[in-house]
């Protein structure tokens, strides 16, 4: 099993849950890469499916490009084991994901045609959760 | 060096997001004009024509308002522009009243042109920190773009601010010298295979900052 990224350090073990529904009102544009996938829903992205985004990237490109990976699983998420009563506390840390709104920048790519980014972006859409699309550097004043 | 673009524009009676919209759905965009000690006169313009303009690297536009009684020409400077949530869609620009022969700071895309030498190189790949650069200069003489040749660039090599050359001597660099605006660097394996490094192995857990030991703060339990 491929091992995901958690943070090194955290202030507390557990947290909320917190309110979801909102769009992205930074992050939401290329600002390393030449081209991006945003996401158009919002979702708690899990460490699994950024790794799995990253190596069907790199798999596609094979070392070609620089890939930048935009969100980082920050958000501990906790879930109650199977047949357990409610109560005795809060639950341990099922996974580790990343906070994503509408309009989140994912991933970026630099360093490839645009041809080679839509397909690479496309094998990294399908390991999402959400729905995504394409998108360039946009114009800037 | 700059050309400049008409704009016809109508004044916007009506203002709030609401009619905003209405703006939008009709094919408009909402704009602001201001500068010159004078009043802030929010427009109207058409949006696909005037986009399209932005696109092209227009930022000086000869401006005409229907119904308001300009002393001469009018020319106003492209200041900001802004994006809807997606950030992709422009929903609204600032433009500031400009004279023809005042100095001004502005930003200038930068073109880049030839095929660097270094990209022959496995796994090589050009990175752009900057695209564009900040410069001081006459508004007649505003490039829509430089070019910047990096034909000559090895693997390894950077390019600075400093070392474009800007196309009038009377051009004043704005942006720091020592900043990088190209550079070929060498996707290294261990880059590739690195990020696994700080990557948590399943099921482990981080570090609590501040966390006492568990005999200190469960002492009674």
């Amino acid at each position: 099993m491929p091992p995901y990224k958690i943070p090194k350090r955290v202030k507390h073990r557990k947290e909320f849950r917190r309110a979801r529904d909102r769009k992205a009102t930074k992050g939401n544009f290329v600002a390393f890469g030449e081209f991006g996938l945003q996401s158009l829903e919002q979702c708690w992205l899990k460490s699994n499916c950024i790794e799995a985004g990253r190596i069907a990237a790199q798999h596609y490109l094979k070392r070609e490009g620089k890939l930048f990976i935009r969100v980082f699983p920050d958000k501990p998420v906790s879930k109650k084991p199977l047949e357990t009563r409610m109560g005795k506390g809060k639950a341990d840390i099922d996974y580790w994901a990343a906070r994503v709104r509408e309009g989140t920048v994912l991933f970026e790519l630099a360093g490839v045609s645009e041809a080679r980014a839509k397909e690479a972006m496309v094998r990294v859409a399908m390991k999402m959760p959400v729905r995504c699309r394409f998108i360039k550097r946009r114009l800037s004043v | 060096m700059t050309d400049q673009a008409k704009l016809q524009a109508t004044v916007r009676e009506r203002l709030g997001s609401r009619y905003s919209r209405r703006v939008r759905d009709a094919g408009g965009l909402p704009a602001i004009v201001y500068g010159h000690g004078e009043t802030p006169l929010p427009i109207q313009v058409d949006a696909h024509s005037t986009i399209r303009e932005f696109h092209k690297g227009h930022k000086l536009f000869q401006l005409e308002v229907e119904g308001v009684k300009a002393d001469g020409e009018q020319y106003v400077l492209l200041k900001d522009l802004q994006y809807d949530h997606l950030g992709t869609n422009i929903v609204h620009c600032d433009f500031a009243r400009v004279d023809l022969n005042e100095r001004v700071e502005t930003r200038v895309a930068l073109h880049y042109i030839g095929d660097a030498k270094g990209l022959g190189s496995a796994g090589a790949i050009m990175m752009h920190p900057l695209e564009v650069l900040e410069i001081e200069c006459l508004i007649t003489n505003m490039p829509e773009h430089i070019d910047v040749d990096v034909s000559g660039m090895d693997v390894g090599d950077i390019l600075h601010a400093s070392d474009v050359k800007l196309p009038l001597d009377t051009m004043v660099l704005m942006t720091d010298p020592e900043a990088i605006i190209a550079q070929i660097v060498v996707q290294a394996e261990a880059e590739a295979e690195g990020e696994e490094a700080e990557v948590g192995a399943t099921g482990a857990e981080p570090e609590v900052v501040g966390k006492k030991t568990d005999d200190d703060s469960h002492g009674d339990s």
